[in-house]
Protein backbone atom coordinates (compact mmCIF):
# COMPACT_ATOMS: atom_id res chain seq x y z
CA UNK A 1 0.00 0.00 0.00
CA UNK A 2 1.41 3.34 -0.92
CA UNK A 3 -0.59 6.18 0.58
CA UNK A 4 1.93 8.52 -0.98
CA UNK A 5 0.87 7.66 -4.53
CA UNK A 6 -2.80 8.38 -3.78
CA UNK A 7 -1.98 11.70 -2.11
CA UNK A 8 0.20 12.55 -5.10
CA UNK A 9 -2.55 11.67 -7.55
CA UNK A 10 -4.92 14.07 -5.76
CA UNK A 11 -2.33 16.83 -5.75
CA UNK A 12 -1.54 16.28 -9.43
CA UNK A 13 -5.25 16.47 -10.25
CA UNK A 14 -5.11 20.05 -8.94
CA UNK A 15 -1.79 21.11 -10.41
CA UNK A 16 -1.70 19.23 -13.74
CA UNK A 17 -4.60 20.07 -16.01
CA UNK A 18 -3.66 17.40 -18.56
CA UNK A 19 -3.65 14.68 -15.93
CA UNK A 20 -6.97 15.94 -14.57
CA UNK A 21 -8.55 15.74 -18.03
CA UNK A 22 -7.14 12.23 -18.48
CA UNK A 23 -8.67 11.20 -15.15
CA UNK A 24 -12.04 12.49 -16.33
CA UNK A 25 -11.87 10.76 -19.70
CA UNK A 26 -10.47 7.36 -18.74
CA UNK A 27 -9.50 7.08 -15.08
CA UNK A 28 -8.18 3.51 -15.30
CA UNK A 29 -5.89 4.42 -18.20
CA UNK A 30 -4.73 7.65 -16.53
CA UNK A 31 -3.78 5.69 -13.42
CA UNK A 32 -2.16 2.78 -15.29
CA UNK A 33 1.40 4.16 -15.13
CA UNK A 34 1.14 5.14 -11.44
CA UNK A 35 2.73 3.21 -8.60
CA UNK A 36 -0.58 2.39 -6.90
CA UNK A 37 -1.42 -0.81 -5.05
CA UNK A 38 -4.25 -2.79 -6.62
CA UNK A 39 -6.62 -2.11 -3.73
CA UNK A 40 -5.87 1.62 -3.99
CA UNK A 41 -6.58 1.58 -7.71
CA UNK A 42 -9.85 -0.21 -7.06
CA UNK A 43 -10.81 2.15 -4.21
CA UNK A 44 -10.15 5.17 -6.42
CA UNK A 45 -12.18 3.77 -9.33
CA UNK A 46 -15.05 3.10 -6.92
CA UNK A 47 -14.73 6.54 -5.35
CA UNK A 48 -14.27 4.85 -1.98
CA UNK A 49 -12.95 7.92 -0.16
CA UNK A 50 -13.87 6.51 3.26
CA UNK A 51 -11.65 3.50 2.60
CA UNK A 52 -8.83 5.72 1.32
CA UNK A 53 -9.11 7.95 4.39
CA UNK A 54 -8.99 4.94 6.70
CA UNK A 55 -6.00 3.74 4.68
CA UNK A 56 -4.19 6.97 5.65
CA UNK A 57 -4.72 9.29 2.68
CA UNK A 58 -5.02 12.96 3.61
CA UNK A 59 -8.63 14.21 3.43
CA UNK A 60 -7.61 17.72 2.36
CA UNK A 61 -6.09 16.15 -0.75
CA UNK A 62 -8.91 13.63 -1.29
CA UNK A 63 -11.34 16.57 -1.34
CA UNK A 64 -9.72 17.82 -4.55
CA UNK A 65 -11.40 14.89 -6.30
CA UNK A 66 -14.81 16.49 -5.75
CA UNK A 67 -13.84 19.74 -7.45
CA UNK A 68 -14.12 18.04 -10.82
CA UNK A 69 -16.40 15.18 -9.79
CA UNK A 70 -13.56 12.73 -10.46
CA UNK A 71 -14.36 9.03 -9.91
CA UNK A 72 -18.06 10.00 -9.64
CA UNK A 73 -17.38 11.99 -6.51
CA UNK A 74 -19.87 14.84 -6.68
CA UNK A 75 -19.89 16.94 -3.50
CA UNK A 76 -22.96 15.20 -2.01
CA UNK A 77 -21.59 11.72 -2.82
CA UNK A 78 -18.17 12.60 -1.40
CA UNK A 79 -19.69 14.09 1.74
CA UNK A 80 -21.97 11.14 2.49
CA UNK A 81 -19.16 8.63 1.96
CA UNK A 82 -16.44 10.37 3.96
CA UNK A 83 -18.81 11.05 6.86
CA UNK A 84 -19.15 7.29 7.31
CA UNK A 85 -15.39 6.77 7.62
CA UNK A 86 -13.96 5.54 10.87
CA UNK A 87 -12.38 8.61 12.46
CA UNK A 88 -9.42 7.89 14.77
CA UNK A 89 -9.90 11.34 16.36
CA UNK A 90 -13.13 10.12 17.95
CA UNK A 91 -11.40 7.11 19.43
CA UNK A 92 -8.49 8.79 21.20
CA UNK A 93 -8.91 9.59 24.87
CA UNK A 94 -8.85 13.35 25.45
CA UNK B 1 18.29 47.18 16.83
CA UNK B 2 15.14 45.89 15.27
CA UNK B 3 11.88 45.71 17.18
CA UNK B 4 8.51 44.04 16.87
CA UNK B 5 5.92 46.81 16.66
CA UNK B 6 2.70 44.87 16.10
CA UNK B 7 1.21 41.48 15.39
CA UNK B 8 -1.80 40.35 13.40
CA UNK B 9 -3.80 37.21 12.81
CA UNK B 10 -6.23 36.45 9.99
CA UNK B 11 -7.80 33.49 8.19
CA UNK B 12 -7.08 32.81 4.53
CA UNK B 13 -10.02 31.01 2.91
CA UNK B 14 -9.29 30.78 -0.84
CA UNK B 15 -12.86 31.88 -1.65
CA UNK B 16 -12.45 35.26 0.08
CA UNK B 17 -10.91 37.38 -2.71
CA UNK B 18 -13.66 36.40 -5.16
CA UNK B 19 -16.34 36.77 -2.48
CA UNK B 20 -15.25 40.31 -1.63
CA UNK B 21 -14.94 41.21 -5.32
CA UNK B 22 -18.54 40.07 -5.70
CA UNK B 23 -20.11 41.43 -2.51
CA UNK B 24 -18.13 44.64 -2.08
CA UNK B 25 -16.45 46.45 0.80
CA UNK B 26 -19.40 46.23 3.20
CA UNK B 27 -19.55 42.46 3.47
CA UNK B 28 -18.36 40.86 6.70
CA UNK B 29 -15.10 39.46 5.30
CA UNK B 30 -14.13 42.76 3.67
CA UNK B 31 -14.95 44.70 6.84
CA UNK B 32 -12.91 42.39 9.10
CA UNK B 33 -9.85 42.38 6.86
CA UNK B 34 -10.14 46.16 6.49
CA UNK B 35 -10.09 46.54 10.25
CA UNK B 36 -6.82 44.61 10.49
CA UNK B 37 -5.41 46.38 7.41
CA UNK B 38 -6.03 49.71 9.14
CA UNK B 39 -3.72 48.64 11.97
CA UNK B 40 -1.09 47.35 9.53
CA UNK B 41 -1.09 50.72 7.77
CA UNK B 42 -0.95 52.61 11.08
CA UNK B 43 2.22 50.87 12.28
CA UNK B 44 3.79 50.86 8.78
CA UNK B 45 6.21 47.99 9.37
CA UNK B 46 9.42 47.62 7.36
CA UNK B 47 9.10 43.83 7.29
CA UNK B 48 6.36 41.30 7.89
CA UNK B 49 7.31 37.96 9.46
CA UNK B 50 4.57 35.52 8.41
CA UNK B 51 3.80 32.29 10.27
CA UNK B 52 2.00 30.07 7.82
CA UNK B 53 1.06 26.47 7.06
CA UNK B 54 1.47 25.47 3.44
CA UNK B 55 -1.34 23.26 2.06
CA UNK B 56 0.79 20.65 0.23
CA UNK B 57 1.45 23.12 -2.58
CA UNK B 58 4.89 24.54 -1.82
CA UNK B 59 5.95 21.39 0.01
CA UNK B 60 4.67 17.84 -0.27
CA UNK B 61 5.15 14.45 1.35
CA UNK B 62 8.38 13.90 -0.61
CA UNK B 63 9.95 16.64 1.53
CA UNK B 64 7.77 18.04 4.29
CA UNK B 65 9.36 20.44 6.78
CA UNK B 66 8.05 20.81 10.31
CA UNK B 67 9.61 24.30 10.53
CA UNK B 68 11.13 26.08 7.54
CA UNK B 69 12.35 29.63 6.95
CA UNK B 70 12.04 31.06 3.45
CA UNK B 71 15.25 32.93 2.72
CA UNK B 72 14.63 34.62 -0.60
CA UNK B 73 14.71 38.00 -2.35
CA UNK B 74 11.21 37.43 -3.74
CA UNK B 75 8.40 34.94 -3.95
CA UNK B 76 5.13 34.75 -5.83
CA UNK B 77 1.73 33.10 -5.82
CA UNK B 78 -0.79 31.77 -5.33
CA UNK B 79 0.52 28.52 -6.77
CA UNK B 80 -2.67 26.52 -6.18
CA UNK B 81 -5.31 27.72 -8.68
CA UNK B 82 -6.95 30.06 -6.15
CA UNK B 83 -9.21 32.48 -8.06
CA UNK B 84 -7.45 35.77 -7.22
CA UNK B 85 -4.75 38.03 -8.69
CA UNK B 86 -1.25 36.61 -9.01
CA UNK B 87 1.28 38.59 -6.97
CA UNK B 88 5.01 38.86 -6.57
CA UNK B 89 6.27 40.06 -3.18
CA UNK B 90 9.77 40.77 -1.98
CA UNK B 91 11.38 38.70 0.74
CA UNK B 92 13.92 39.97 3.25
CA UNK B 93 16.69 37.43 2.79
CA UNK B 94 19.19 38.92 5.26
CA UNK B 95 16.71 39.02 8.14
CA UNK B 96 15.34 35.59 7.19
CA UNK B 97 18.87 34.14 7.20
CA UNK B 98 19.49 35.76 10.57
CA UNK B 99 16.31 34.27 12.04
CA UNK B 100 17.24 30.84 10.75
CA UNK B 101 20.78 31.09 12.07
CA UNK B 102 19.54 32.32 15.44
CA UNK B 103 17.14 29.39 15.57
CA UNK B 104 19.89 26.88 14.89
CA UNK B 105 22.03 28.50 17.58
CA UNK B 106 19.14 28.28 20.06
CA UNK B 107 18.08 24.68 19.48
CA UNK B 108 15.57 25.05 16.61
CA UNK B 109 16.65 22.91 13.64
CA UNK B 110 15.01 25.07 11.00
CA UNK B 111 14.89 23.91 7.38
CA UNK B 112 15.71 26.23 4.52
CA UNK B 113 14.29 27.12 1.13
CA UNK B 114 15.75 29.80 -1.11
CA UNK B 115 13.48 29.19 -4.09
CA UNK B 116 9.77 28.66 -3.58
CA UNK B 117 6.39 30.08 -4.41
CA UNK B 118 3.49 30.28 -1.97
CA UNK B 119 -0.16 29.26 -1.91
CA UNK B 120 -3.37 31.06 -0.93
CA UNK B 121 -2.51 30.83 2.78
CA UNK B 122 0.01 33.66 2.34
CA UNK B 123 -1.39 35.45 -0.70
CA UNK B 124 -5.00 35.81 0.54
CA UNK B 125 -3.89 37.67 3.71
CA UNK B 126 -1.47 39.87 1.74
CA UNK B 127 -4.14 40.56 -0.91
CA UNK B 128 -6.27 42.15 1.82
CA UNK B 129 -3.64 43.58 4.18
CA UNK B 130 -0.87 44.85 1.90
CA UNK B 131 -2.38 44.78 -1.61
CA UNK B 132 0.44 46.94 -2.99
CA UNK B 133 2.86 44.15 -1.97
CA UNK B 134 5.21 46.86 -0.74
CA UNK B 135 6.26 45.24 2.54
CA UNK B 136 8.85 42.47 2.26
CA UNK B 137 8.01 39.24 4.03
CA UNK B 138 9.93 36.58 5.92
CA UNK B 139 7.80 33.44 5.72
CA UNK B 140 8.21 30.84 8.47
CA UNK B 141 6.34 27.67 7.61
CA UNK B 142 4.92 25.44 10.34
CA UNK B 143 3.43 22.05 9.55
CA UNK B 144 -0.16 22.55 10.67
CA UNK B 145 -1.83 20.04 8.34
CA UNK B 146 -0.02 16.71 8.30
CA UNK B 147 0.00 15.01 11.73
CA UNK B 148 1.95 14.54 13.84
CA UNK B 149 2.23 18.32 14.22
CA UNK B 150 4.70 20.20 16.38
CA UNK B 151 3.36 20.96 19.85
CA UNK B 152 1.80 24.25 20.91
CA UNK B 153 4.56 24.99 23.45
CA UNK B 154 7.24 24.30 20.87
CA UNK B 155 5.59 26.71 18.43
CA UNK B 156 5.27 29.34 21.16
CA UNK B 157 8.98 28.89 21.95
CA UNK B 158 9.72 29.31 18.24
CA UNK B 159 7.98 32.67 18.43
CA UNK B 160 9.97 33.62 21.52
CA UNK B 161 13.15 32.73 19.66
CA UNK B 162 12.08 34.96 16.75
CA UNK B 163 11.46 37.82 19.17
CA UNK B 164 14.95 37.45 20.70
CA UNK B 165 16.59 37.15 17.28
CA UNK B 166 14.86 40.30 16.01
CA UNK B 167 16.10 42.17 19.06
CA UNK B 168 19.64 41.10 18.14
CA UNK B 169 19.39 42.37 14.56
CA UNK B 170 21.87 45.27 14.34
CA UNK B 171 19.91 47.62 12.09
CA UNK B 172 16.94 49.75 13.05
CA UNK B 173 13.91 48.01 11.67
CA UNK B 174 10.20 47.90 12.50
CA UNK B 175 8.96 44.33 12.25
CA UNK B 176 5.35 43.17 12.37
CA UNK B 177 4.29 39.54 12.71
CA UNK B 178 1.38 37.97 10.86
CA UNK B 179 -0.28 34.64 11.66
CA UNK B 180 -2.37 32.96 8.99
CA UNK B 181 -5.00 30.33 9.73
CA UNK B 182 -8.16 29.01 11.35
CA UNK B 183 -8.95 27.60 14.78
CA UNK B 184 -11.60 25.09 13.71
CA UNK B 185 -11.88 23.84 10.15
CA UNK B 186 -12.41 20.47 8.51
CA UNK B 187 -11.83 20.06 4.79
CA UNK B 188 -12.78 16.80 3.12
CA UNK B 189 -12.71 14.75 6.33
CA UNK B 190 -15.42 12.82 8.24
CA UNK B 191 -16.41 15.90 10.27
CA UNK B 192 -17.74 17.87 7.29
CA UNK B 193 -21.48 18.63 7.18
CA UNK B 194 -23.94 16.83 4.90
CA UNK B 195 -23.47 17.77 1.27
CA UNK B 196 -20.48 20.05 1.88
CA UNK B 197 -16.73 19.87 1.23
CA UNK B 198 -15.78 21.75 4.39
CA UNK B 199 -17.15 22.85 7.73
CA UNK B 200 -16.44 24.11 11.22
CA UNK B 201 -16.71 21.11 13.55
CA UNK B 202 -15.88 22.91 16.78
CA UNK B 203 -17.14 26.47 16.96
CA UNK B 204 -16.94 26.31 20.77
CA UNK B 205 -13.17 25.72 20.58
CA UNK B 206 -12.79 28.66 18.18
CA UNK B 207 -14.66 30.88 20.64
CA UNK B 208 -12.54 29.59 23.52
CA UNK B 209 -9.30 30.28 21.63
CA UNK B 210 -10.40 33.82 20.84
CA UNK B 211 -11.49 34.39 24.46
CA UNK B 212 -8.10 33.28 25.80
CA UNK B 213 -6.32 35.53 23.30
CA UNK B 214 -8.58 38.42 24.21
CA UNK B 215 -7.68 37.99 27.89
CA UNK B 216 -3.98 37.48 27.20
CA UNK B 217 -4.16 34.05 28.86
CA UNK B 218 -1.39 32.52 26.83
CA UNK B 219 -0.52 29.81 29.32
CA UNK B 220 -4.09 28.53 29.43
CA UNK B 221 -4.12 28.44 25.64
CA UNK B 222 -0.88 26.45 25.55
CA UNK B 223 -2.27 24.08 28.16
CA UNK B 224 -5.54 23.50 26.31
CA UNK B 225 -4.21 23.36 22.74
CA UNK B 226 -3.22 19.70 22.85
CA UNK B 227 -2.75 17.65 19.69
CA UNK B 228 -6.02 15.81 20.42
CA UNK B 229 -7.95 19.04 21.01
CA UNK B 230 -6.69 20.67 17.84
CA UNK B 231 -7.33 17.54 15.76
CA UNK B 232 -10.93 17.38 17.00
CA UNK B 233 -11.38 20.98 15.91
CA UNK B 234 -10.80 19.77 12.36
CA UNK B 235 -8.08 18.47 10.10
CA UNK B 236 -7.02 22.09 9.47
CA UNK B 237 -7.29 23.03 13.17
CA UNK B 238 -3.50 22.86 13.47
CA UNK B 239 -3.30 26.24 11.78
CA UNK B 240 -3.81 27.62 15.28
CA UNK B 241 -0.09 26.88 15.73
CA UNK B 242 0.68 29.86 13.49
CA UNK B 243 -1.23 32.13 15.88
CA UNK B 244 0.51 30.52 18.85
CA UNK B 245 3.94 31.15 17.30
CA UNK B 246 2.86 34.75 16.65
CA UNK B 247 1.87 35.09 20.33
CA UNK B 248 5.34 33.82 21.24
CA UNK B 249 6.81 36.90 19.55
CA UNK B 250 4.71 39.32 21.66
CA UNK B 251 3.96 37.50 24.95
CA UNK B 252 0.83 38.06 27.01
CA UNK B 253 -0.28 41.30 25.42
CA UNK B 254 -3.97 41.77 24.79
CA UNK B 255 -5.18 42.50 21.28
CA UNK B 256 -6.38 45.99 20.41
CA UNK B 257 -8.87 44.37 18.07
CA UNK B 258 -10.12 40.82 17.75
CA UNK B 259 -13.37 39.69 16.25
CA UNK B 260 -14.66 36.31 15.13
CA UNK B 261 -16.36 35.59 11.87
CA UNK B 262 -19.37 33.84 13.31
CA UNK B 263 -19.76 30.16 12.41
CA UNK B 264 -16.49 30.13 10.47
CA UNK B 265 -14.14 28.91 13.20
CA UNK B 266 -11.70 31.79 12.85
CA UNK B 267 -10.98 35.32 14.03
CA UNK B 268 -9.31 38.51 12.88
CA UNK B 269 -6.94 40.20 15.33
CA UNK B 270 -4.47 43.03 15.74
CA UNK B 271 -2.02 43.55 18.60
CA UNK B 272 -0.51 47.04 19.02
CA UNK B 273 1.02 48.85 21.93
CA UNK B 274 1.98 52.22 20.42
Amino acid sequence: MSVYAVNKLCRDALHDRGFREALKTDPAAAMAPLDLAEDERRALLQGDVAGLFEHGCHPFLLAYLTRWDLFGLTAPVYSERIRKARDPRDETAA
Amino acid sequence: MAEIVAAFGVPHAPAFPALVAREGPNCEVARLYAEVAKHVAAVAPDVLVVFDSDHFNTFFFDNLPTFLVGVTEATEGPNDQTPMPHYRVRGHAPLAGHLRGSGLARGFDLSLSQDFDVDHSIMVPLHFLTPQMNIPIVPIFINGLAPPLPGARRCYALGEMVRAAIKDWPERMRVAVLASGSFSLEIGGPKIPHGERAGTPDEAWARRVQQLMQQGKVNDLLEEATAVRMARAGNIGGELLNWIAMLGTIGERRPRFIEPQVDHGHSYGAWRWD
